[in-house]
C-alpha cells in the first residue's frame, strides 16, 4: 500500500511513536495476565490499553496507514469484551495481542523504511488474528454483549473516533517525529559530544587545581604570619587573603558551571533505561513459557536516564544474562515447589549509578552455579585441562562460564547451548572498559555484578594515606571516622578488632592488605574508618586521612583493571593519579596467615621502575616483598618491621646506600641483616665503597638480571646465617 | 628567416625550465633508490647493554618518567599507572617483560606505544629513543623465523638490534620472555 511522499516524513516520525505506545500496551498486558491486581487496578489497565490501542489505530488511519489501522482495531475488538469484566486476562488472549502488537510494528517499520509495497495483503493476518481471538462465551456473560465500538467511544468520549484519531495523531507528531528533522535544531556528531564531555572534564580538573592554589595562598599568608614580621607583611597579607577568598568565589562559580554543562549534556546524550528494559519483561515472559517455566522479572532503577550509546551496546549484554537466568538458572515449577520456593521464579535486574560509575545486577533466586558440573564440562569441552581445572578455586571455576565455547547445555536449543552467550556478554562489558562478576549460592541462586564507567559525573571520594600511597574509597562506603583507642580495640594474636555500637568489627590495616606492610594491630591514635559493603563492615586503619574530593573516576587499563583492589582512578590537582578502592574488596576476608610465612625483603631505591624489577625478582624468586623509596623510609620500615634482607641502591640522595648500611649496623637488631648494594656503577672503586661500608654483597643494575640478583641474595642470607 | 637574439625574459624562461628538469630527475632517481632499499622505520634504546628497538609507527610519544602512581597488587611488571592525554595508561616495565634483564641506569623515559590492539601504554626506556631505519626485508625475513616477541636483527654494520613485536609482546599467548625467540 503505497504512502502519500507527502506523509513519508511522518511516517518515519509515527514508527518511533507506536515502538513506544507499543511498549506501554505489552507491559499493559504483562501486568494484565498476572494474579494480584484487584478489579479497580484491573479497570485501569484495561482502560489505559484501550486508549493506547486507540492512538495506534488513529494515528495510523490518519496517515493512510489503512493496513495498520485494520489490525489496531481487530486488537480493539479483542479486547473490548474483556475490558467490561475487569478480570484478569486470559493467557490466550495475552498471546493474541501480543502477536497482533508484533506484526503492527513489523508492517510499520516496513513502511518508515518506504518498503510498505512489498508488505503482503493484511487480510490473512487479520484473518488469523480474528480467529485467534478469544471467543464471547469465554471472557464471561457480562462482556457478551459489548461491541467493539464502544470502548473507542469509552476512550475517547469527547470525539468521535475519527476526530480524536486525528487530535492524537497530530499531537503525537508534534512532540515526536517534528523535532528530529525540523530546523528547530542541530545535528551533531558522538565525536563533538565526546569531545565537550572531556573538556566538561577538564573544566573539573581545572576548578580542583583552582581550589589547590587557594589552598597554597593561604599557606604562603600564614608563613608570612609566622615570620615574625607581622607588621611589615600586613598589606601582602590582606592582599594575598583577599586573593585566596576571590579564587575561592571563582572556584565554586567553575563548579556551578561544570554541574551546569554536565546536566545540559546529560539531557542531549541520555536517554532512559526502561527503553531498554521493557522490552525484556515481554522476552522473559515468552521464554518462560516456551520452556515450561514462571518467571517474573523486576526492575529497580528503571526510572535512571543513561548514555545512548552505553545503553544500545548494554542491550545484548541484559539479553544474554536473561536468557541464560530463564533456561540454566531457574527451575521448572514443580521442582521449585519441592524446594520450597514460589513457583514463579524471581529475576531481579538492579541499576544504580554512583558518581560517574554503573552498577547493574542481574539476579535470579534459581538452582545457583553447579560448581563441579562447571569445572566437570569445562574440562570435557577442552575449555581448561584437567590439571589446571584441579588448581582452581571456586570463584575460578565460576569465571569459566565466561570462556568462549563454554555451554553447560549438552544439547542445542534455540535459546542456549552452543558455548556463545557469556563470553560474549564479557567481552562487550570489557569493550565498554567495564567488569563482570559472578556470584552464586546453590540452590539459592546467581548474580551477576557488571560495573562500567559512565562519562558524566563526579563521585565524592575520602582520601587516605597508607605508607607513601594515597588511596580513594568512595566516601559512600565510609560510614563513620574515628581514632583508635586502646579501651575500644580487642587484639588478639592473629586479629584485631574494633568496638563499634555494640558490634566487633574486624580491624583491617590498609597498608597490610595492600601488601605494604606487615600486618601489626592498630597504634593508638591511628584513624579507623568503617568501611560499609554489601552489608559487612570493617575497621580501616589508615595512616592518615587527607581529605574528600569530588573527583572523576575513570576506567583502569586492562593490564590492572583485574586487580581486584581496584575500582578505577581520579586525576588530582597536580594532575598526578589515585587509585580508587573497591569497599567490597576491603570488607572481603583473607588468607594472611600464608604470606608471613614467605621469606621478606626490603628493596630501598629512589627509582620506582627499579623497585618494580627488583620486586619482579624476587617475588618471582618467592619473596615478600616490601619497598621504600629512600634511605629514611626504609629506616621507618625497618623500626617496626623485620625481613631476611635489605637490597639497597648506592646512589640515592639524602641518604644513600653506605649511609643506610652504617645506621643499619649502629643498632644491635639490625646489626647483622644481610645488605645487598646495587648501583648502576660498574667500576671496581663503587664496589669496593660499597664493601668497605659493610654490606655482603654488590650488583650492578646491569647484572641484575633474574636469576643473578636472586643467587646474590641466596648466597648472602645463607652465608650470613653460617656466620650466625 | 631572421635571427633575433634572445631576450632576457626568454633566457630565464630557459633557465628555470633547465632547473626543473633537473630536479625532477633527480626526484625520479630519488624514487627508484627508495624502492630498491625500501626501509623500515624504528624507534632504537639501549636496554642493558643491548640495543632493542621497536617500529616508528607504533610509539605515539616519549614522556619523563614522572606522575606515575604505583599500583599495589597489580602483577610484577606493572610499574604503575599514569595520565595520558585524558586516558588512563598502565606505565610497563620493559625489562621484567623480557624475562628480568639488566640495566645500566634507572629508567627515565616512558613511551607510549600502541600495543597493537589499538589500546595504548607506556614501557620505560633507559634513555629517549632514536629514530632509525633497518631494510625492511631484514626486517621481514628476521619476523618470518621469530617464534617470541623480540626479532634478531642485523645492522649493515654487523651490529645486533633486537626488534619488539609489540603485538606480540602483549598478545597473551606469546610467553614474552626472551627465551621465546
Amino acid at each position: 500500500m503505497p504512502v502519500d511522499p507527502m506523509l513519508q516524513g511522518l511516517v518515519t516520525g509515527f514508527a518511533v511513536e507506536a515502538q513506544e505506545v507499543i511498549q506501554k500496551v505489552t507491559m499493559d498486558l504483562l501486568e494484565l495476565e498476572r494474579d494480584g491486581l484487584d478489579s479497580t487496578a484491573l479497570a485501569k489497565v484495561y482502560v489505559r490499553l484501550g486508549r493506547h490501542l486507540h492512538t495506534l489505530k488513529g494515528s495510523a488511519s490518519s496517515l493512510g496507514l489503512q493496513d495498520l489501522g485494520d489490525i489496531a482495531h481487530k486488537l480493539e475488538d479483542a479486547l473490548a469484551p474483556l475490558k467490561a469484566s475487569s478480570r484478569k486476562m486470559p493467557r490466550s488472549v495475552v498471546d493474541v495481542l501480543l502477536h497482533g502488537l508484533d506484526l503492527f510494528m513489523l508492517r510499520a517499520q516496513a513502511h518508515a523504511d518506504g518498503r510498505g509495497d512489498a508488505l503482503p495483503d493484511p487480510a490473512a493476518a487479520l484473518a488469523q488474528l480474528v480467529a485467534e481471538g478469544p471467543a464471547p462465551e469465554t471472557v464471561g456473560p457480562q462482556a457478551s454483549g459489548q461491541a467493539p465500538q464502544s470502548s473507542s467511544a469509552e476512550a475517547a468520549p469527547l470525539a468521535t473516533p475519527e476526530e480524536s484519531a486525528l487530535v492524537e495523531s497530530s499531537s503525537a507528531m508534534n512532540q515526536d517525529a517534528q523535532p528530529e528533522s525540523a530546523d528547530t535544531g542541530w545535528r551533531v556528531s558522538v565525536r563533538q559530544v565526546t569531545s565537550l564531555m572531556r573538556e566538561v572534564e577538564r573544566l573539573r580538573e581545572v576548578r580542583l587545581r583552582v581550589e589547590e592554589r587557594g589552598r597554597e595562598l593561604d599557606r604562603v599568608v600564614t608563613v608570612l604570619a609566622k615570620q615574625g614580621l607581622l607588621a611589615e607583611t600586613a598589606e601582602a597579607r590582606t592582599l594575598l587573603a583577599g586573593t585566596s577568598r576571590l579564587l575561592r568565589t571563582d572556584g565554586e562559580e567553575t563548579s556551578d558551571i561544570v554541574d551546569a554543562l554536565e546536566e545540559g549534556l546529560k539531557a542531549i546524550t541520555t536517554r532512559p533505561v526502561r527503553t531498554i528494559l521493557d522490552p525484556l519483561q515481554r522476552m522473559v515472559r515468552d521464554l518462560s513459557r516456551q520452556l515450561g517455566k514462571e518467571a517474573r522479572l523486576s526492575v529497580v532503577g528503571s526510572e535512571l536516564s543513561l548514555d545512548r550509546r552505553l545503553l544500545e551496546k548494554l542491550q545484548g549484554a541484559l539479553v544474554h544474562l536473561l536468557r541464560n537466568a530463564v533456561d540454566h538458572g531457574l527451575e521448572l515449577p514443580s521442582q521449585r515447589e519441592k524446594a520450597g520456593k514460589h513457583q514463579e521464579g524471581a529475576l531481579t535486574l538492579r541499576i544504580e549509578q554512583q558518581g560517574n560509575l554503573l552498577f547493574l545486577e542481574c539476579s535470579d533466586d534459581g538452582s545457583g552455579i553447579d560448581v563441579m558440573r562447571v569445572r566437570k564440562v569445562a574440562e570435557s569441552r577442552g575449555v581448561v585441562t584437567s590439571d589446571e581445572a584441579e588448581r582452581l578455586n571456586e570463584n575460578q571455576v565460576r569465571d569459566l562460564i565466561f570462556r568462549p565455547g563454554f555451554s553447560t547445555r549438552s544439547d542445542v536449543t534455540d535459546t542456549s547451548g552452543r558455548g556463545v552467550g557469556l563470553d560474549a556478554v564479557r567481552a562487550s562489558v570489557e569493550a565498554l572498559q567495564g567488569r563482570i562478576e559472578v556470584n552464586s549460592t546453590p540452590g539459592q541462586g546467581t548474580r551477576f555484578v557488571m560495573t562500567l564507567p559512565v562519562d558524566l559525573g563526579s563521585s565524592p571520594v575520602l582520601v587516605v594515606r597508607a605508607l607513601e600511597q594515597l588511596v580513594g574509597l568512595p566516601m559512600l562506603a565510609v560510614e563513620a571516622t574515628q581514632l583508635a583507642r586502646a579501651d575500644s580495640l580487642r587484639i588478639g594474636k592473629r586479629k584485631a578488632h574494633l568496638e563499634y555500637q555494640g558490634q566487633l568489627l574486624p580491624v583491617v590495616d590498609l597498608g597490610a592488605r595492600l601488601g605494604l606492610r606487615a600486618l601489626a594491630p592498630p597504634a593508638e591514635g591511628q584513624p579507623l574508618l568503617i568501611v560499609q559493603s554489601g552489608g559487612k563492615r570493617v575497621a580501616l586503619g589508615v595512616d592518615a586521612v587527607v581529605g574528600d574530593k569530588d573527583l572523576v573516576i575513570r576506567p583502569l587499563p586492562s593490564e590492572v583493571r583485574d586487580v581486584p583492589a581496584w575500582q578505577g582512578a581520579a586525576t588530582l590537582s597536580r594532575g598526578e593519579l589515585l587509585l580508587i578502592c573497591r569497599p567490597d574488596w576491603l570488607v572481603t576476608e583473607t588468607g594472611q596467615a600464608a604470606v608471613t610465612a614467605q621469606r621478606r625483603a626490603l628493596v630501598v631505591d629512589d627509582s620506582l621502575t627499579a623497585r618494580a624489577l627488583h620486586r619482579a625478582m624476587l617475588e618471582a624468586g618467592g619473596f615478600s616483598v616490601h619497598l621504600a623509596a629512600s634511605g629514611a623510609r626504609a629506616l621507618d620500615r625497618l623500626a617496626t618491621d623485620t625481613y631476611d634482607v635489605v637490597i639497597c641502591d648506592l646512589d640515592m640522595e639524602e641518604m644513600d646506600g653506605t649511609q643506610l648500611i652504617a645506621r643499619l649496623r649502629e643498632k644491635k637488631e639490625t646489626s647483622s641483616l644481610p645488605v645487598i648494594l646495587v648501583s648502576a656503577h660498574d667500576s671496581a672503586a663503587a664496589r669496593e665503597r660499597g664493601m668497605a661500608a659493610g654490606a655482603d654483597g654488590y650488583l650492578s643494575k646491569r647484572e641484575c638480571a633474574a636469576g643473578r640478583l636472586l643467587a646474590e641474595v641466596l648466597d648472602v642470607m645463607s652465608r650470613r646465617g653460617a656466620r650466625a | 628567416m631572421k635571427i633575433l637574439p634572445r631576450n632576457m625574459e626568454e633566457a630565464q624562461e630557459q633557465e628555470a625550465a633547465e632547473l626543473l628538469e633537473r630536479r625532477a630527475s633527480r626526484l625520479r632517481e630519488q624514487a627508484e633508490t627508495t624502492v630498491e632499499e625500501a626501509v623500515h622505520w624504528i624507534a632504537e634504546f639501549p636496554l642493558g647493554e643491548e640495543r632493542y628497538a621497536l617500529s616508528l609507527e607504533m610509539l605515539r610519544a616519549a614522556l619523563p618518567l614522572r606522575m606515575v602512581t604505583p599500583v599495589p597488587l597489580s602483577a610484577p611488571h606493572v610499574v604503575g599507572v599514569l595520565r595520558f592525554q585524558g586516558q588512563v595508561l598502565s606505565a610497563l616495565s620493559l625489562a621484567s617483560m623480557l624475562g628480568g634483564h639488566g640495566w645500566r641506569q634507572d629508567p627515565a623515559v616512558l613511551l607510549v606505544v600502541d600495543r597493537g590492539d589499538g589500546e595504548l601504554c607506556a614501557l620505560d626506556c633507559e634513555a629517549i629513543p632514536r629514530p632509525t631505519t633497518l631494510p625492511a626485508s631484514v626486517v621481514e625475513a628476521a619476523r618470518v623465523r621469530a617464534e617470541g616477541p623480540v626479532m634478531e636483527v642485523f645492522t649493515q654494520d654487523r651490529q645486533l638490534i633486537h626488534l619488539i613485536d609489540l603485538k606480540r609482546l602483549f598478545n597473551p599467548r606469546s610467553t614474552g620472555g626472551r627465551n621465546a625467540r
